[in-house]
């Protein structure tokens, strides 16, 4: 049902899929079904973004993805790891070395300067940062001014622009971004969805980002749209027009 | 209002739990010392009233000196005085009776002896009412020369029954009798731990040296005559310098004697125990509210949005420490009985103390002072962080969260903490230095004002300080170093009174090593520098011993010198000091003593030597005389014969033996200083010492080394016990970190969710808490150990003139403190630990 992944094509390699994908909470009359026989693709170098309705299941989907969540049935792959297989030691590992994440809030320690939340997982693997890389990314940024202050002494747009910074310094197969704007003005937004846009196109980094601001949609290669638990359309070069357009249609 | 409190609390009764429990502790404590010492009082009360059951009055010399300074001394009084009493209309029967040093010794050849208490001779009455209180369990009451009686409890130490033939030792010749009966006290065995010998009054007054005298005379009423009737009528037919009581005043007295020793001293060992724990709880209750307070300043601001008062929210706060406060209080006073019991058991074995069992005595001033002490603690530790409660604008409810604790008022902490501070150290120094006022209460308040003062500057050095000590932590361990490091840092005031609780006890544990470690090195100074002897003899329960032993030392020819020294008490100006009587000679060769005025020599024709900056407060000067009172001849003019240096052996007095011999009653040797002859190998010497002492068994002997060796271990047995009773300081000072901790992770849960979600793994996280808790702990016992060596040099400076003349650091014994700390550290991280590593990561990031 799902492609083959040919090795060595790297156009058509996978960092994410996910295969007849179940959630549910809850039992009997209290079940709730979160994600209902999810079945899709995250091809490595795009940019995909994740809208739909509260509720629809559109965060279980990714926090699913990344390892954080369990599932009740299906498959999850990172690039070719199966993650019902990993133990929650592996899963904690995997995430480290794999997996970039910037959520919605809250995404940095508030006791480290940025440039050490920057570095956090790679700190926290114990590994030495590739120091051009990193440079690169903060400029990328525009952080270098700011890499000795504390979270509290930076504005809100500078502290997603860290968490971006951080999600992309361990060169992660793949980055969630979790409603990464919501918290941010449209002029700091616009500016934070820049840099992941340019770090799909330029680095080649995988990007999957859940939000429910067409807006936002518009800077993705592609766009995924659910409702209680299905994946029930997409669409390929978005614009926030026609991604407003879809969604009215859907909601309506 | 009230049911949000209510609900509050049993939301946070897990965080509460801490708190509470070191309330129970510290509450437990002070119940358990009343409980113990009114049982103990209930005990011997109804002992002595069983003892004294048959006597109606008693008559005794009043007391010449007393006191803990010289001891109870009662001159003995002449027989003619019973065929007074006896003459006395209503009077139907009077006996007298001695009561002197007597020691058994067991089949093993060696004295028995006690646990403190005394071993005592006594006479046995002939009237069967006045032998009514004690119980003849087995045998018969002695008569004769050859017979004595001893207690049931020494019966059943020594394994001795009615026939056995045991020498008993006096300050005279020792002499060999046989058990006639073993005697019990009602159900005791014993009469608070001391050892009893007993014989009839003729052999006892021959042996105690009191021919012709008595201690005490017991009085028997004729029917129709009361007590109390007929002590008044002795009392008008008797010198107004004799005692005259009736039983029931005689048993109170008596049993007041011991109460009082216990009370006193255990009573109040224990009380401050009990406070130390309750200081070190009240930081720990502090730090618990002041951290719920911020972490419910929106659930207040909510509050106050909805219309509650500044009061109402205030109330609330406090309503919850009293709430917490009685349930722990309750429970304290609960535990409390059980610590009693069990300290009475160990008690019981520790003095060798039969405590007769008597019902646990709970009184209502038990159940109010635990109380109002776990009360007021816990409020007056709750009062600052309620009021902090009423600044919470209603608005904060509409922010979002402050991720830092308000900073400021640096300057005021500053001003405040440097105030506090020197208060406590004027009052320390005051009570340590300055003669007037209770230099204790002083000493004690001011340690606390300076722990308190401390407290108050600690949050200011608590950053740096826990940067340099989370230093190695971030280098050996990383990450989860460097972030307990941060952590620590992050919040100066949390960590600062966290880690000041420890610092209490740190600083006491320091000091009393200190302490300890000073006086062992000034014991080994003295002894190098002023005893020339090269063996020290001496009683185990510093009973004097007969001086036939130095007697027959000096005629051993591998001794050069043999000086026995004896002990007494005398008053000056009805102030009472203490002496001891020498015989120059001998003293001087083994006892170096720089004299400055006049010539020990001439001690030998008696008179008085003096400590020189004594003879010069006093203003005496060689040939004056002083006013010396003694117990048995009164006041007599002793001329001064010579000044010697403080050598914080001799004491402030010496005085010539002629002198001693006319002053006082008993003539015994407490101690002999020996000296070996030259070129007397030390085994020979030694061997020609024990031979001469094989007959007298209550004498010890060691020489200079074993001397030091015991002193040292004496003194660690003591420091051991004050060791483990301040482990419950630092017990609670370990909760306040796991409670700290625990709170902590609850605040920081989305920080853990984030560190969890990016990669760290469980094992990593229990790790940054550990080094967190380490950092904290060590904090406080460097703290502690800054504090614990000043009070320790403090106080060896002022007791300099009580012969502790070395201030020694026992740097090896500090630095294992701040190990151990550490370790707790560790311990203390565990729960706390295990709780951050089980956080749900999904719902610690999506949690708003």
């Amino acid at each position: 049902m799902s492609a083959a992944i040919v090795p060595g094509d790297t156009t058509e390699t996978l960092a994410a899929r996910a295969v007849q994908v179940t959630k549910v909470y809850g039992q009997g009359q209290t079940e709730v079904r979160a994600l209902d026989n999810v079945s899709v693709e995250f091809p490595s170098g795009r940019f995909t973004a994740i809208m739909g309705p509260s509720g629809s299941g559109k965060s279980t989907l990714m926090h699913c993805l990344a390892g954080l969540d369990r599932i009740t049935s299906g498959q999850i792959f990172i690039g070719d790891v199966e993650l019902s297989k990993l133990s929650e030691k592996q899963l904690t590992l995997l995430r480290r070395d794999k997996v970039g994440f910037v959520f919605q809030a809250f995404n940095l320690l508030p006791t480290l300067t940025a440039a050490e939340n920057v570095e956090l997982p790679l700190a926290i693997a114990g590994r030495k940062p590739d120091r051009a890389w990193v440079d690169r990314v903060i400029d990328a940024v525009g952080l270098r001014e700011r890499l000795a202050h504390k979270p509290a002494e930076l504005s809100g747009g500078q502290q997603q622009r860290v968490a971006a910074a951080r999600a992309l310094a361990s060169k992660p197969a793949i980055v969630f971004a979790d409603e990464p704007t919501g918290n941010l003005d449209s002029a700091a937004g616009a500016e934070l969805l820049g840099f992941m846009r340019r770090s799909v196109d330029e680095y080649g980094q995988t990007i999957v980002m859940v939000t429910h601001d067409p807006n936002s949609a518009a800077f993705s290669d592609h766009v995924l749209f659910l409702a209680d638990g299905r994946i029930v359309d997409e669409m390929a070069n978005p614009t926030a027009e026609k991604v407003l357009d879809l969604m009215k249609k859907l909601g309506g | 209002m009230r049911k949000a409190t209510l609900k509050g609390l049993m939301a946070h009764k897990l965080r509460l739990a801490a708190t509470a429990l070191a309330i129970v502790l510290g509450v437990s404590f002070v119940s358990g010392t009343y409980v113990l010492t009114d049982t103990i009082t209930a005990s011997f009360d109804s002992l002595f009233k069983q003892v004294t059951q048959g006597i109606d009055v008693a008559v005794r010399s009043e007391e010449t000196f007393g006191g803990f300074e010289t001891g109870e001394v009662r001159d003995p009084m002449p027989a003619s005085l019973l065929e007074r009493i006896q003459a006395v209309d209503g009077v139907r029967v009077a006996e007298g009776s001695v009561t002197g040093y007597a020691q058994l010794v067991g089949k093993d050849g060696k004295a028995v002896t006690t646990g403190g208490a005394p071993s005592l001779g006594v006479s046995f009455n002939q009237d069967t009412q006045f032998t009514a209180g004690s119980t003849v369990r087995s045998g018969r009451l002695p008569s004769g020369p050859t017979e004595m009686a001893i207690d049931a409890k020494t019966a059943e130490d020594t394994g001795y029954v009615v026939g056995d033939r045991a020498k008993v030792l006096f300050q005279g010749p020792a002499r060999d009798y046989t058990v006639s009966g073993i005697i019990g006290f009602g159900e005791a065995d014993n009469l608070g731990g001391a050892r009893l010998v007993g014989f009839d009054l003729a052999t006892a007054q021959e042996v105690m040296n009191r021919e012709g005298r008595f201690d005490e005379i017991d009085v028997a009423a004729e029917g129709g005559v009361t007590p109390e009737q007929l002590r008044d009528r002795i009392r008008a037919a008797v010198d107004p310098r004799y005692e005259v009581l009736t039983g029931e005043e005689l048993a109170e007295d008596s049993a007041a004697a011991i109460n009082d020793t216990i009370g006193r001293f255990l009573g109040t060992a224990l009380l401050a125990f009990a406070f130390v724990a309750l200081l070190v709880g009240a930081f720990l209750i502090f730090n618990t509210f002041t951290i719920i307070v911020a972490q419910r300043t929106r659930e207040l601001a909510l509050l106050r949005c909805l219309g509650a008062s500044r009061r109402q929210v205030m109330n609330s706060v406090l309503l919850e420490s009293v709430i917490v406060a009685l349930v722990a209080s309750l429970v304290g006073l609960g535990l409390g009985v059980l610590i009693a019991s069990g300290l009475k058991a160990l008690l019981s074995t520790f003095l060798g103390a039969d405590i007769p069992a008597t019902g646990i005595q709970f009184q209502p001033r038990t159940v109010i002072v635990s109380l109002a002490v776990g009360l007021i603690v816990t409020v007056l530790a709750a009062v600052m962080p309620a009021r902090k409660a009423t600044r919470v604008p209603p608005v904060a409810a509409l922010q979002p969260e402050t991720a830092f604790a308000p900073t400021g008022f640096r300057k005021r902490r500053i001003v405040l903490g440097v105030l506090i501070t020197t208060v406590g150290v004027a009052l320390l120094l005051a009570g340590l230095f300055r003669s007037e006022g209770n230099r204790l209460v002083n000493v004690a308040s001011g340690a606390v004002v300076v722990f308190l003062g401390v407290a108050v500057l600690s949050p200011l050095i608590a950053r740096p300080l826990a940067r340099v000590i989370g230093w190695p932590f971030a280098r050996a361990f990383r990450l989860p170093g460097n972030l307990a490091r941060e952590n620590a840092m992050r919040n100066p005031r949390r960590t600062a009174s966290t880690a000041a609780a420890l610092m209490i006890g740190l600083a006491l544990v320091s000091f009393v090593s200190i302490f300890a470690a000073s006086i062992k090195a000034s014991t080994t100074e003295i002894l190098e520098e002023s005893v020339t002897a090269d063996y020290i003899l001496f009683n185990d329960n510093f009973q004097p011993f007969s001086p036939e032993a130095a007697e027959r030392l000096a005629e051993q020819p591998q001794l050069a010198a043999v000086a026995g020294m004896r002990f007494g008490p005398w008053k000056l100006d009805g102030v009472g000091k203490s002496l001891a009587g020498i015989d120059p000679v001998t003293y001087q060769q083994v006892v170096r003593t720089e004299v400055t005025d006049g010539s020990f020599d001439d001690l030998a024709s008696g008179g008085l030597a003096v400590k020189d900056t004594v003879a010069e407060s006093s203003g005496w000067t060689v040939g004056e005389n002083v006013a010396m009172e003694f117990p048995r001849t009164g006041v007599e003019q002793v001329p001064v014969k010579a000044i010697y240096e403080d050598n914080s052996l001799n004491g402030d007095f010496l005085l010539g033996l002629t002198t001693y011999e006319r002053a006082y009653a008993d003539q015994a040797d407490s101690q002999i200083l020996v000296k070996a002859a030259p070129g007397v190998a030390p085994a020979d010497s030694r061997a020609a010492i024990d031979q001469v002492m094989t007959d007298f068994p209550n004498v010890t002997v060691r020489d200079q080394a074993e001397f030091r060796e015991e002193q040292a271990r004496q003194i660690d047995q003591i420091i051991n016990l004050f060791y483990s009773l301040l482990g419950l300081a630092i017990l609670i000072a370990l909760f306040g970190i796991v409670n700290t901790l625990g709170l902590s992770i609850f605040e920081r849960i989305r920080e853990l969710g984030l560190l969890r979600a990016v990669g760290a793994t469980r094992r990593q996280l229990r790790s940054m808490i550990r080094w967190e808790a380490v950092i904290i702990a060590v904090l406080g016992a460097v703290l502690g150990l800054a504090v614990g060596v000043f009070f320790g040099w403090t106080i060896v400076r002022a007791l300099a003139s009580q012969g502790i003349t070395e201030f020694t650091v026992p740097a090896g014994q500090l630095v294992s403190f701040v190990l151990a700390a550490a370790i707790a550290g560790i311990l203390a991280a565990v729960l706390p630990g295990r709780r951050a590593a089980k956080i749900d990561v999904l719902r610690a990031i999506t949690t708003e």
